[in-house]
């Protein structure tokens, strides 16, 4: 076969989907798939929407398997889908927009308009006990293909409010029976339904219905934790066409490409949530991105965020960066610029809404953006791989985006009205539920400079310990501490011993049932309270306490605090009757340094397996709670 | 739209690795083509020539040769 060569291929310097095709032909793109998700991720920050449309196509037809043998480390999804009408257009986003994610997605596409089949049959695809995620695609034709014709205002209304119980009982009935999160998503209601009515109380009422049952559908995620509703109207507001009405009239494709490819967007973002690979940081440039002009240059009264048409924008593009940052993400600013005049513009320049303590970190100096981000990683003893990174030069996100592959960039450019429509395209921070340490992060990380400080002035870090006052209380986790417990499973990962991840659901189950323990730890020392910190998941079998995982926040480590845990969780084993305490670690890329905690706190190595090792104490020395430490228990059985 | 231009289009926004020969074969012997394969190249065709294409008629064609026949005469 004779195949045409792109005019591109002629070009010396590659585009990002250019080089994605040399490796296709080359024959080497599964071996190279860790370097796919750059190449998308360069796509979709040079705003290449075609491009990464294109690249769907091609990573679509990607042999997984062939990916699985050259990389068997490769992180994978199971997607199912089903749907009233042609969804098959969403199979290449979907796969594109996971493996800008560095997942290599499987998709398990359902026979057409089968949704009714898929959600009730047990045995059906949508039901596999692999499948993490189920998206139940509904379209307007759910709807309308239920009424007849002719159709009033009142049919619908019917209709409507049928298709919406039908619609709640087989997601519930499904959540029950399945392990996968379901996925749902609003419709939004197309001008050629409202205006086959002609008169406006018609219309008015279809409206109200139309839009009830979209509410209906929100409704149900609030109540149902396995259940997402990803919103369209918004996706279709900001200008992406419901459909393509030839698309829809011959090929029975409800909802449009374009769509198609923005719902593919938001899943892939909900299934990184799910993972707990929400990102916790926004590291932001400052002149032309928080502010129009150059500090250094222009000076203090140079610089606008109010008062001129490009300031507003800015200021602008502030209040949204604040509005995140109170909502449990950290904000950092990496600037070009010497320290004293950025600190001196964010304690009193008029024009800002950000102010120096809307900061954990402000590193304004000369050393190269990555260095920088790093230093702010080390600092917050954060992960760089949590960090949204944005920035008005394509120089500093080129660095960045080569440097640490791990931070999503947000390229913004010399249009600050566009800044807040790039920073929010992506659900980079999304989560699922805010719990009030989110609300109060920013003051806590605050708070951490002064303790820095404290440590300097110490002699030693005995002295230290003793001045900082550290206070502990741990109690059985209550119904109002789930989320927190279940964020905290999800998003730590340095100390988390087996890394087990529960989702609230799974934590409920495991405190109302009476085998289990789950202990929230919290800590607070004399500059103040820091909420839950850390858990511990147990269950008794017989006469032995299986520990499942402990973890702690990465904030509170190396206070005494893990040690308190462990010490009270022991005494409270033996005072209630257990002989011995298992434990285990299972190892990471990020919990090297837990690997020796099981055996500091006096357990013994009893198995390795599968590189997981157990440990075991025998109950006979019990450790003891650092001498620096305040306790407060509610166990039963006090640790001395 | 030259054929050259169209064979291009198909490659790029199909992601089918087309030969010229393939152009006047019969669809179902053309690699893993469906009919939103069709749909979706009228829609790059029109982002690319900025003028519309009879979709309807086109259903009807079974190769990729009768296709860029309908397209060039629009």
């Amino acid at each position: 076969m004779t195949t045409v060569s792109s005019p591109a291929d002629r070009e010396t310097r590659k585009s990002p989907l250019e080089s994605l095709r040399a490796l296709r032909a080359d024959g080497t793109l599964a071996e190279n798939y860790p370097s796919v998700a750059p190449l998308l991720a360069a796509m979709v920050s040079g705003g290449a929407d075609a491009d990464f449309r294109r690249a769907g196509n091609l990573l679509a037809q990607l042999d997984r398997q062939a990916v699985l043998t050259a990389r068997p480390d490769t992180e994978t999804a199971v997607v199912a889908l089903t749907g009233h009408s042609t969804i098959g257009g969403v199979r290449a986003p979907l796969t594109a927009e996971f493996a800008r994610h560095g997942v290599l997605v499987e998709d398990r596409l359902g026979d057409f308009d089968a949704y009714l089949r898929d959600l009730r049959d047990p045995a059906s695809a949508l039901h596999a006990p692999d499948v993490d995620l189920a998206l139940w695609i509904l379209d307007p034709q759910t709807l309308l293909d239920e009424m007849g014709t002719p159709w009033q205002a009142d049919d619908l209304v019917r209709t409507a409010e049928r298709k919406l119980a039908q619609i709640e009982s087989l997601a519930t009935a499904f959540t029950g029976n399945a392990t996968a999160a379901l996925v749902l998503n609003t419709v939004p209601l197309p001008r050629s339904v409202t205006h086959q009515l002609i008169d406006h109380e018609s219309r008015a009422r279809a409206g109200i219905a139309w839009r009830d049952f979209n509410s209906g559908l929100l409704r149900l995620a609030l109540g149902n934790p396995r259940i997402h509703v990803i919103d369209l109207d918004p996706v279709v507001a900001s200008g992406v066409p419901l459909d393509e009405p030839r698309m829809a009239a011959y090929a029975k494709a409800n909802l449009g490409d374009d769509l198609l490819a923005r719902y593919a967007r938001e899943v892939a973002h909900l299934s990184r949530m799910l993972r707990g690979r929400t990102k916790k940081v926004l590291v932001v440039d400052a002149d032309n991105t928080l502010w129009d002009g150059i500090l250094g240059d222009d000076g203090p009264d140079g610089i606008a965020a109010a008062t001129t048409f490009r300031g507003e924008a800015f200021g602008n593009f502030q209040r949204v960066v604040k509005q995140i940052g109170t909502q449990g993400i950290l904000l950092a600013v990496s600037s070009k610029n010497d320290h004293e005049p950025v600190v001196q513009v964010l304690k009193d320049h008029p024009d800002m809404v950000l102010r120096e303590a809307d900061f954990a970190r402000v590193n304004a100096n000369w050393q190269p953006k990555d260095a920088n981000l790093l230093d702010i990683a080390e600092k917050l003893n954060l992960g760089v791989d949590s960090f949204v990174f944005a920035d008005d030069s394509p120089f500093e996100c080129g660095l960045v985006a080569d440097s640490l592959p791990q931070v999503a960039v947000v390229r913004l450019d010399e249009e600050p009205a566009l800044h807040i429509e790039k920073l929010l395209a992506d659900g980079w921070f999304d989560t699922a539920r805010l719990t009030d340490e989110d609300r109060a992060r920013a003051a806590l990380y605050r708070t951490e400079s002064e303790r820095a400080e404290l440590l300097e002035n110490a002699g030693s870090m005995e002295e230290y310990l003793e001045g900082l006052g550290v206070r502990v209380k741990l109690a059985e986790a209550g119904a109002g501490d789930i989320d927190r417990v279940a964020q905290l499973s999800l998003r730590t990962n340095q100390f988390n011993l087996t890394t087990v991840r529960l989702q609230p659901a799974d934590v409920t189950a495991r405190v109302d049932d009476p085998d289990h323990l789950v202990l929230a730890i919290r800590s607070g020392d004399r500059f103040g309270d820091n909420g839950v910190v850390g858990a511990v998941f147990a269950r008794r079998s017989g006469d032995e306490l299986h520990v499942d995982n402990m973890l702690l926040s990465c904030r509170v480590f190396a206070r005494g605090i893990e040690q308190t845990a462990v010490a009270s969780l022991l005494a409270h084993a033996a005072a209630t009757g257990a002989r011995a305490v298992l434990a285990s670690y299972r190892p990471t890329a990020k919990n090297k340094n837990v690997r020796e905690f099981w055996p500091s706190m006096g357990f013994t190595p009893t198995a390795t397996a599968d590189d997981e090792l157990h440990f075991r104490h025998d109950l006979e020395n019990l450790p003891a709670v650092p001498t620096h430490i305040l306790l407060d228990s509610t166990l039963e059985g006090t640790a001395s | 739209m030259t054929k050259e231009d169209f064979i291009h289009l198909v490659r790029d926004e199909l992601d089918l690795p087309l030969g010229v020969d393939d152009l006047s074969a019969d669809f179902d012997h053309v690699v893993s083509w469906d009919s939103m394969h069709m749909l979706r190249l009228v829609a790059a065709v029109e982002r690319e020539t900025g003028s519309r294409v009879p979709v309807g008629k086109l259903l009807a064609d079974r190769s990729l040769a009768a296709i860029y026949e309908r397209i060039s005469a629009a």
